[in-house]
């Protein structure tokens, strides 16, 4: 039963390959709310069902969640649609909280599942926007943003930053609390989640490279338009609560 | 293998001839403006942008929105873009359905985008069908044959293997490659920067190479074993033929295959090519090298990376690009689609997933639902823009709905070929309107006869900056101005005090024969113990561990330097100067010397090195050294005497050892009758004899029709720039003296002229110079427009009480002028008092940060020969070149075959390097100067890895973004007779076919017939000059 419970658990907070479910259920659901929805909920069930029992999560488990967050940080190196590269970073992410489940309850890991989903559902709105445009989120495609939409750009820019656990953001404490957390037990895996880490970065800087640079083109429909800078300070504001309530969380948790 | 002589031959050919689109790239230190399609010159202007474009992968003209912003600025003429669309209609089948004519004006005029999409798929039935809401029947299959002759044109012919892999399979081939050719080339042709320098580059650029990459242990590492690849051939030739074996390249395709290489890095091409034909230059003759070792070390780069690819099961070769179009179209087609940007958006993720699966049924699956969508998408996108177009014409939309689709299809090649053609539209009304400004304003009437001669007459140089100077120098007194080439006529060869250099002063057209040496009047500097200091300071700077082991100890100083340069340019760099030594007054050495001083001074010279060599090698101090044992010692090394006592005696030598010195004395000191020779042929070019110098005063006079009346002062204007932290410095001197400033000319000059022989002689030829009037050399300083004054030293001493008032009408003129610069120079266009200007503007100079110290010769449109009556009365806001000219001092046109033949090319060429730079800055310009380092010493990069940036930086041309440079050819006016003009101008070759081709706009002002000549279209056209006359408001004249 708890091994049903752990592997239920895995479809959640994906492990591979349950965590095939997860992203194909992603990239087949188009809509964006629907998308916004999906990444909210799927980790905060994963959490909800691994706290139903006391079992502590086995190493093999840690290694597996480890091994798959490697697995997807280093296959986001070839992704060009923002649409599958949130999925394959969300579910490398959520992979990495296991190595918190054993010394945390499940409201601090809730909250943080909250906090790193949050850059992932803020991506997940702004790739709607480039396929509104341009007909999809796809690097490379149509480089120069920066360019023709500077307010669009400025904003992906520090979401994919948020995304890629940049400091001051949620994911660059929680990705700190899990290295302090892992260092005494499985000190190995601390090397891993660096290469994780560097892996994200680098994911995130092509992404950018393939969108942010380089000569604007103009879009399916004629002329681009950049998103308003009302909505641009509401990004705004968004993501400096998230700096915000990670500084102070930081300190609660520390 | 060695390769037969012929065949060596006969790529040593091939690639000359691949070569030869590539311009030349001078070194920076002297910036030489050119035209960057100067080998196309031979084409139609129209022609030559075309393959321009193709062949460097630019722009030839602007976007349609910036020429637009024009139009609604008024700087274009509407009615000839009416004329030219009208010309353009009448060589095409009529449509009667819709009005075509105001289609294309509003296409031009109004329409942002371009209406004609390049649409491989869609065909004019779906077109129709798009038209009428309707989705292209699928009944009619894609013919997968078209899409392969596509695939072809696209990815074979004279296209790069590797391109075609990139294009393919989204590697990144062509980058990787470029960047190890830029890497090699910063190790070979480096002139000093680096403090330790690739070994054995005496041998040349492809053998020190091989050395160096055959023990390259991170190629080696990677799987690009270079060795197998020389182990092929030794020479270069040998190479290249290998490597176009192996990537299956048909032989005749190989010229352009070698011309797609070479322009890929057209920068560093350029400077290859200038290099190897530049026999004096220093650097080749030490280092050689050339186009054909180049391209041998970027061909072996691109087979090594290629072969590294085929290991992944990717194609490498011509051949098996040929096989994949052939046998896998469908995914061959779908792979250019997604890797060259052209995919459906829509369908990116599914292409890709399909492709890298590799299952063929799945992406035949993929293939025949894309083409279908691509189809559909492609008909529906050309209707909805033909549909915006028809509205915006008020043309009726039914009308292109009941369209035959044969007519539709006529209509799509009709609005294609004319978008493809637009800009020379644009361009040519552009230039209607900027001819018409300027005929509007022209004057013809003689100049009024003066009661006494001006205060002042002054010379300056045909740049367009001159023309604001001249203005207010004329505005601010009696003073009369000329305009004249910046060299003055005189090609120079200059060797610098302290310098063991010579610098060429004249246009790169010509070879200067004559050279002049600068010789201090005062104590000799320290030359050495300065030149040690900057060594040791380079060192410390430019080595690997000088700054990290020195950076506690000095690093302070290097502080304070930067603090001060970057807080207080102005005030640091007065200061600073204070501890600099000046220039000691020097004169040129400008008389040619006599057989006996010659002699003499080879004597002398072989008697001093004689001196050193015994001290050298014996320890024996001057004093020890008597002038017996020297003249011995000296003909004994000439062969004329056998013995040598008093030398032998002296150091109590054996015979023997002092045979051996005085072999020594033959063998390592030079003191030869051999060389001693060409020391006298190199003492022969020293200096002009007197009838050089009359000829030159002479000419120069003559053509700017200045042969009577002449002033107590005639001042020489050299002009030059001043600014810091400026690799392009140079370009801002003055191009007629080859990127460098023009005051050695003008000084010689004014010696030759002030001298009695020389005006004795011009007297007999009928320039009768007046006793009392005195050329004086100065210099316009184009950056500050301080005008300074030169050796006044000379200077009569009844000239001296008029001093004063000539130094107050020269710094009025300065900062009027200044004042009138300093607007489009500042950030807010405050205007500011002459004075305030003037020091505001002396700051730029100073400024490190600063990107524009001047705007240099951007915006110049007109090149003026003729009076300066004939423009007196025009602003022509330092757009101008103008050169005074009198026809009727000229009767047998040589001055004004001399003017086209020189100023009017250097014109051609500034003018088109600014063409260039501002309708494509990225490719044919260089791009932002904030991104450059210098590379090498002797060009700039963008970052620390770039094909070498040609052209003139976006500070130069660009304002914000958008064009400060108005991108016109050069429109060239002329006043004297037509057939005057006429003869003079098919007597000049290379000007008959910059005019016969447009690569300048021509108009001939015939001041006896009252008429205007120009050329267009291949015929002369005269009209009367009063049709295009009427008075000029102050708004139309600042719009010149």
């Amino acid at each position: 039963m708890q091994d049903m419970t752990l592997l239920l658990t895995a479809l959640f907070l994906p492990l591979f390959p349950l965590s095939m479910v997860f992203n194909a259920l992603f990239t087949r659901i188009q809509h964006v709310a629907l998308r916004v929805i999906l990444l909210a909920t799927w980790p905060q069930i994963g959490l909800a069902i691994l706290f139903t029992t006391d079992t502590a999560v086995p190493t093999w488990m840690l290694t597996w969640a480890l091994i798959t967050a490697l697995l997807y940080a280093f296959r986001m190196l070839a992704l060009r649609d923002v649409g599958q590269w949130t999925s394959f970073l969300a579910t490398s992410w959520w992979a990495v909280l296991w190595l918190l489940a054993t010394d945390h309850n499940q409201d601090t890991l809730q909250l943080y599942a909250i906090g790193l989903t949050i850059p992932f559902i803020l991506l997940t709105l702004l790739s709607a926007n480039l396929i509104k445009q341009f007909g999809a989120a796809y690097s490379g495609l149509h480089g120069g943003l920066a360019q023709s939409m500077p307010r669009f750009s400025g904003v992906l820019v520090v979401v994919i930053l948020a995304s890629i656990a940049t400091p001051l953001f949620p994911n660059f404490f929680i990705m700190l609390k899990i290295i302090l957390n892992t260092s005494s037990a499985m000190p190995i895996a601390i090397l891993v989640l660096l290469v994780i880490w560097l892996l994200w970065s680098w994911a995130g800087v092509r992404l950018l490279q393939g969108l942010i640079v380089g000569t604007a083109k103009p879009g399916s429909e004629g002329e681009v338009s950049d998103i308003k800078t009302a909505t641009s300070w509401l990004y705004a504001l968004i993501l400096i609560t998230l700096v915000a309530g990670s500084v102070y969380f930081s300190g609660v948790f520390a | 293998m060695s390769l037969p002589l012929g065949t060596k031959l006969k790529i040593r050919s091939m690639i000359y001839i691949a070569g030869e689109p590539i311009p030349y790239f001078w070194p920076m230190r002297s910036f030489i403006h050119h035209n960057p399609l100067h080998a196309l010159e031979h084409l139609p202007f129209k022609d030559a942008v075309s393959e321009g474009e193709r062949l460097f992968h630019g722009r030839g003209y602007l976007p349609r929105t910036t020429y637009q912003g024009y139009l609604e600025q008024g700087k274009v003429d509407h009615e000839h873009l009416r004329q030219d669309i009208k010309t353009f209609l009448s060589t095409r089948d009529n449509i009667n359905d819709i009005d075509e004519e105001r289609c294309l004006m509003n296409l031009l005029t109004k329409t942002t985008q371009p209406v004609i999409q390049d649409h491989s798929l869609a065909s004019s039935a779906d077109l129709k069908a798009a038209f009428n809401g309707q989705v292209p029947t699928t009944d009619t299959s894609i013919n997968i044959e078209q899409i392969k002759e596509s695939l072809r044109q696209k990815l074979q012919g004279d296209r790069p293997v590797y391109e075609a892999i990139d294009a393919l399979y989204g590697t990144e081939i062509g980058k990787e490659l470029d960047e190890l050719v830029i890497k090699s080339c910063l190790d070979f042709f480096d002139e000093g920067q680096s403090v330790w320098g690739m070994p054995e580059r005496e041998q040349g650029f492809f053998c020190a190479w091989r050395e160096v990459a055959s023990c390259n242990a991170k190629l080696f590492v990677r799987g690009k074993d270079i060795n197998k690849i020389l182990e092929a051939n030794k020479s270069p030739e040998g190479i290249i033929c290998r490597v176009m074996e192996t990537l299956q390249i048909p032989e005749e395709n190989w010229v352009a295959y070698f011309t797609s290489e070479l322009t890929r890095l057209h920068g560093w091409a350029g400077f290859v090519r200038w290099r190897a034909s530049a026999k004096h230059y220093y650097w080749n003759e030490k280092y050689p090298a050339d186009l054909v070792d180049f391209a041998a070390v970027r061909l072996i780069f691109a087979l090594a990376l290629l072969k590294e690819q085929a290991r992944k099961h990717i194609p490498s070769t011509a051949s098996e690009i040929s096989n994949l179009i052939e046998n896998h179209a469908e995914e061959t087609y779908l792979r250019y689609e997604l890797n060259s940007g052209s995919v459906l958006p829509a369908f990116a993720v599914q292409v890709e997933q399909a492709l890298a699966i590799g299952n063929k049924k799945r992406i035949i699956n993929v293939f025949n639902k894309y083409v279908i969508n691509k189809r559909a998408h492609e008909a529906s996108q050309q209707a909805k823009r033909l549909r915006q177009l028809a509205i915006a014409a008020d043309c009726k939309i039914e009308a292109l709905k009941n369209m035959s689709e044969d007519n539709l299809a006529k209509l799509v090649n009709t609005f294609s070929d004319f978008e493809k053609q637009e800009g020379y539209t644009w361009l040519r009304a552009m230039e209607s309107h900027a001819m018409s400004q300027l005929l509007k304003g022209v004057s013809l009437q003689p100049e009024p006869k003066r009661e006494k001669r001006p205060f002042v007459q002054a010379m300056f140089c045909i740049d367009t900056r001159s023309e604001r100077i001249r203005r207010h120098l004329e505005s601010v007194g009696d003073y009369q101005t000329f305009g004249i080439a910046g060299f003055f006529g005189i090609p120079v060869s200059f060797m610098e005090l302290g310098k063991g250099s010579q610098s060429h002063l004249c246009p790169v057209l010509l070879t200067p024969k004559n050279l002049v040496l600068e010789m201090s009047v005062a104590e000799q500097l320290d030359v050495n113990a300065a030149t040690a200091m900057k060594k040791a300071v380079h060192e410390l700077k430019e080595s690997i561990f000088g700054p990290f082991v020195t950076v506690e100890a000095i690093g302070i100083l290097f502080g304070f330097d930067m603090l001060g340069k970057t807080l207080m340019p102005q005030t640091y760099h007065h200061w600073r100067s204070q501890f600099k030594k000046k220039k000691p007054p020097t004169h040129m050495l400008l008389d040619k010397l006599d057989r006996e001083q010659a002699d003499s001074i080879v004597r002398a010279v072989q008697r001093a090195v004689i001196v050193q060599a015994v001290h050298q090698e014996f320890k024996l101090e001057t004093e020890q050294v008597s002038d017996g044992m020297v003249r011995e010692l000296r003909e004994a090394s000439l062969g004329k005497l056998n013995d040598t006592v008093v030398f032998k005696q002296t150091l109590k030598l054996s015979n023997q050892q002092a045979k051996d010195f005085v072999k020594r004395l033959q063998d390592v000191y030079r003191i030869t009758p051999a060389f001693s020779r060409i020391q006298l042929e190199q003492l022969a070019r020293i200096g002009f004899s007197l009838d050089e110098q009359v000829n030159f005063v002479s000419q120069a006079l003559r053509s700017i029709g200045m042969t009577k009346e002449f002033s107590r002062f005639i001042l020489l204007f050299g002009h030059g720039s001043t600014s810091d932290n400026n690799p392009y410095e140079s370009a801002l001197d003055c191009g007629a003296c080859g990127g460098n400033h023009g005051l050695v000319n003008a000084r010689a000059l004014a010696q030759m002229a002030n001298k009695a022989e020389v005006r004795y002689r011009l007297r007999k030829q009928g320039i009768d110079i007046a006793e009392d009037a005195w050329f004086i050399p100065a210099l316009h300083n184009t950056t500050t427009d301080e005008l300074k004054l030169y050796d006044l030293d000379r200077l009569p001493s009844s000239h001296i009480v008029y001093i004063d008032r000539l130094r107050n009408g020269l710094l009025s003129a300065s900062r009027l002028c200044a004042q009138e610069r300093l607007p489009s120079l500042q950030i807010q266009e405050t205007p500011r008092e002459p004075a305030a200007a003037y020091r505001e503007i002396e700051r730029n100079s100073m400024d490190w940060s600063q990107v524009r110290p001047e705007w240099g010769l951007s915006r110049n449109a007109y090149f003026i020969i003729g009076r300066r009556a004939l423009t007196h009365e025009l602003t022509l806001e330092g757009r101008a070149f103008l050169h005074s000219y009198d026809y009727r001092v000229d009767t047998k046109r040589r001055l004004l075959e001399n003017i086209l033949t020189g100023p009017l090319v250097v014109g051609q060429w500034i003018n088109m390097e600014h063409y260039f730079s501002t309708v494509d800055n990225e490719r044919f310009g260089s791009g932002s100067k904030v991104y450059h380092n210098v590379a090498d010493r002797f060009g700039v990069m963008t970052g620390n890895l770039s094909d070498l940036r040609t052209g003139l930086p976006s500070q130069t041309v660009l304002n914000k973004g958008l064009p400060y440079h108005e991108p016109l050819r050069l429109i060239t006016v002329m006043e004297a007779p037509f057939e005057h003009a006429k003869q003079a101008i098919e007597a000049v070759v290379t000007v008959k076919y910059l005019v016969y081709n447009a690569w300048i706009r021509l108009l001939i002002i015939d001041p006896e017939e009252q008429l205007v000549c120009s050329y267009e279209n291949g015929e002369w056209i005269k009209r009367p000059l009063s049709s295009l006359q009427k008075p000029v408001s102050p708004e139309e004249a600042n719009t010149l």
